[in-house]
């Protein structure tokens, strides 16, 4: 009977909740089944209450069960604090997970895996949308984005293994395959493989690690729907100086449509000197301005040679910025995150020089324990000439004029392996008439291991 | 670029004065920790901590300047037992520094010091809330166990720098009679808790009720790492009266309102546990047990 009250109550107090009542009511449901659980070893409540000295213990006036007054007063301090918070496990990202770490684990020699899949429902306005990215929602319907196996371990003393493996409705792709050398003197490290090479902030990262369903079509456009990354050899050297400075350079394979367009692309003319290799150099730069306040800033370049003709070159040069607000000197979930991204690109081509930029600017803001926005705005210019001309381009011919993207979205984390994320744009081409209106909603889930996230 | 080679090899020479310094140098993911591998160097160590005592250690940003602290330390201390899962792998990848590599010389997991308490058995998966497959990480709020930690610690202080291993092992000594000393005195205090009941927010206590001898008869949390929804409070409150539950306890990292309400509804007391010690400001693993005995006990 006093169980009975009790779900009543709750019940109603579900149908109130802030968050998401199919989240609370799913707990809810789980939670059903412990209380009997609990009961074995210690009187629970509700077998407690058709018993003897449950009732005798409180005076008369004040219940065993909640009143209704309990439960409302509850319900607003529980959303006080929902509100007040943001969630401290940022994003599916830097959470607690079930990696295996020395100590505790049952010994295993098995590398750490873990599986993260990435479904969305997508409605474009035009057939011919112009997503770039590689796991972008392609069509108006049901899309898998990407279903990926990521593997890693320790090799051995000296190296460890890191593996991206990622399954498409029709095939697999290794998209990255490195090894890293843990243990070189003068704070010297190798990475060798195939990896995403790390220009700027975004490219080296993976679907799951994103605050948008879909990649900035700078991205798409400069790099390819992948995002530049290819089999090589990577040097990097975190510096002695007093603050955080890293120098980065990479020799990579400049062939792949999707992985290297601005490079050799699709047509790989093969390698007949060094000079046929992409090269890429980096520094990246960290403040912690206070316990509070991040900002993390990056330079890059690549060069490598293009596909209009022997010895021609690309050169696309970058600039990133993050700047990330999280109070941990008191009590929040909140995170509010500025994420600016420029890249600036030179293709010699037969006679000409061309010339373009693109970049993206994106909030996000963690506003509640479960809940996150963002919004983002996207830039590209045409590619012009030296004199400032517009030209055509030889990659994406219809690319005349400036193309414009805005895009906001809200997420919700029932927990940090899961989340659902609504997302709207308009996509203002100034080639095209109309603009192109899109809308995602997405699902992502991640199980097993989940390694640890980068900042 | 005159001025820019100046400031490198300043730079450089500030590097190279590190290396040649006699300290140890230590890192601890959390501030209990460094606070105690402190009382164990004294002065023999260089000791810092990567997360603040305001700071829930599930989940601290791995922001890189906290990769400078590893590369340059000779002895990472851990808590393990995955607490620091989410982050810490970044930045002993990005330190460079093979010693305070997972199974490395400089690398210390202190849960393998300590009775772990709360080490599920079973098939194990995420429908059962944010677990640690290995057993409940939050074993420094109980004094008997940080005593095993400092003993732990100076071993391997000892094994990495022998010229100090006296000064350590004596270190830990006098820490380990301060703490018995100090652990009589606030036994004494909380004997008026033995038996009791009490509701914890987060599964962080375990440890701490098993010295007290109090028991933790709910979680405000469904299930760990999943926030409070209002079935399940109510749920809990009536657990609370049906028991008789005095205390409600969370740490300082973790909302409140629900906790205060909460107690107050189920005639109790809301008690707010510091998170750790500040380390930064000069306090130290007694400063933090004080405090907690004495929130405990209501008299802050």
């Amino acid at each position: 009977m006093t169980d009975q009250a009790l779900r009543e109550g709750a019940a109603r107090l579900a149908a109130l909740w802030l968050g998401c009542a199919a989240a609370a009511a799913s707990h809810a449901a789980a939670q059903s089944t412990q209380p009997a659980a609990a009961g074995a070893e210690a009187p629970a409540p509700a077998a407690a209450g058709a018993e003897a000295p449950a009732p005798a213990a409180p005076p008369a006036p004040q219940p065993t069960q909640p009143t209704p007054e309990d439960e409302q007063a509850l319900a607003q301090a529980l959303a006080a604090d929902q509100a007040a918070a943001a969630e401290s496990s940022p994003g599916p990202g830097s959470g607690t997970s079930a990696r295996a770490q020395a100590g505790g684990n049952p010994a295993s020699f098995n590398p750490d895996l873990s599986f993260i899949a990435d479904f969305a429902l997508a409605y474009f306005s035009e057939d011919e949308n112009l997503q770039t990215g590689g796991h972008d929602p392609q069509h108006t319907g049901f899309n898998l984005q990407q279903l990926e196996l990521s593997v890693g371990s320790a090799v051995d003393p000296y190296f460890r293994f890191d593996a991206n493996i990622v399954f498409a409705q029709f095939g697999v792709e290794i998209e990255e395959a490195y090894a890293t050398t843990l243990d070189l003197p003068a704070q010297l490290q190798l990475r060798a493989g195939q990896f995403l090479t790390r220009f700027g902030r975004l490219n080296p990262t993976h679907p799951h690690a994103w605050d948008f369903v879909d990649q900035p079509f700078a991205l798409g456009r400069v790099f390819g729907g992948e995002g530049n990354r290819g089999l090589g050899v990577e040097l990097s050297w975190l510096t002695p100086l007093p603050w955080y400075v890293e120098l980065v350079a990479s020799a990579t394979d400049a062939a792949g449509e999707a992985t290297a367009r601005s490079f050799f692309g699709a047509e790989d003319l093969g390698i007949e000197g060094l000079d046929d290799l992409e090269y890429l150099g980096a520094i990246k730069q960290f403040f912690p301005l206070s316990d509070d306040w991040s900002l993390a800033t990056g330079l890059s370049s690549a060069f490598g040679p293009n596909a209009t003709g022997r010895d021609n070159h690309s050169e696309v040069y970058g600039a990133d910025v993050y700047l990330k607000w999280r109070p941990i000197t008191y009590q929040s979930y909140q995170q509010v995150a500025l994420h600016g991204e420029w890249f600036y690109r030179r293709r010699q081509v037969p006679e000409q020089v061309l010339q373009d930029g693109s970049g993206f600017a994106a909030l996000a803001w963690r506003f509640a324990i479960r809940w996150a926005v963002a919004g983002r705005y996207e830039y590209g210019s045409s590619a012009v000439d030296t004199g400032f001309d517009s030209a055509p381009d030889y990659l994406d011919p219809e690319w005349t004029e400036r193309r414009q993207r805005v895009a906001a979205n809200t997420t919700f984390f029932p927990t940090e392996f899961s989340r659902l994320r609504l997302q709207g744009s308009v996509d203002l081409p100034g080639w095209k008439d109309d603009p192109i209106w899109a809308a995602f909603l997405a699902f992502e889930l991640v199980t097993g291991a989940h390694g640890a996230h980068a900042f | 670029m005159s001025h820019r080679l100046c400031s490198i090899v300043l730079a450089l020479s500030w590097f190279v004065a590190g290396v040649a310094r006699a300290e140890l140098r230590v890192v601890a993911t959390t501030t209990e920790l460094a606070a105690v591998a402190k009382a164990v160097a004294g002065a023999h160590a260089d000791v810092s901590a990567l997360a603040l005592p305001t700071q829930d250690p599930h989940f601290v940003d791995a922001r890189p300047h906290l990769a400078l602290d590893l590369a340059r330390a000779d002895l990472l201390i851990v808590v393990g037992l995955q607490l620091e899962v989410g982050w810490l792998p970044t930045l002993q990848t990005g330190s460079r520094n093979g010693a305070i590599q997972v199974g490395g010389k400089g690398y210390l997991d202190c849960s393998q010091l300590v009775d772990l308490l709360d080490v599920p058995g079973g098939k194990l998966d995420r429908s059962q809330g944010d677990i640690h497959p290995g057993g409940n990480p939050h074993y420094m709020n109980d004094p008997r166990r940080a005593a095993a930690v400092a003993a732990g610690i100076a071993k391997r202080m000892a094994a990495l720098d022998p010229r100090h291993a006296a000064g350590y092992e004596q270190g830990a000594q006098r820490f380990q009679a301060q703490l018995q000393a100090a652990r009589k005195r606030w036994e004494q205090q909380l004997a008026t808790l033995r038996g009791s009941k009490v509701i914890a927010y987060h599964k962080t206590l375990p440890y701490l009720m098993d010295w007290v001898g109090a028991e933790v008869v709910e979680h405000l949390e469904p299930k760990p790492g999943i926030p409070p929804n209002p079935r399940h409070v109510a749920h809990a409150l009536g657990v609370a009266r049906a028991q008789g539950v005095k205390l409600v306890i969370q740490e300082a990292w973790y909302p409140s309102s629900t906790g205060r309400v909460f107690a107050e509804r189920a005639g109790a007391r809301l008690v707010v546990l510091p998170g750790g010690t500040d380390f930064n400001h000069g306090k130290n693993y007694f400063d933090y047990m004080g405090e907690v005995v004495k929130r405990l006990l209501g008299r802050s």
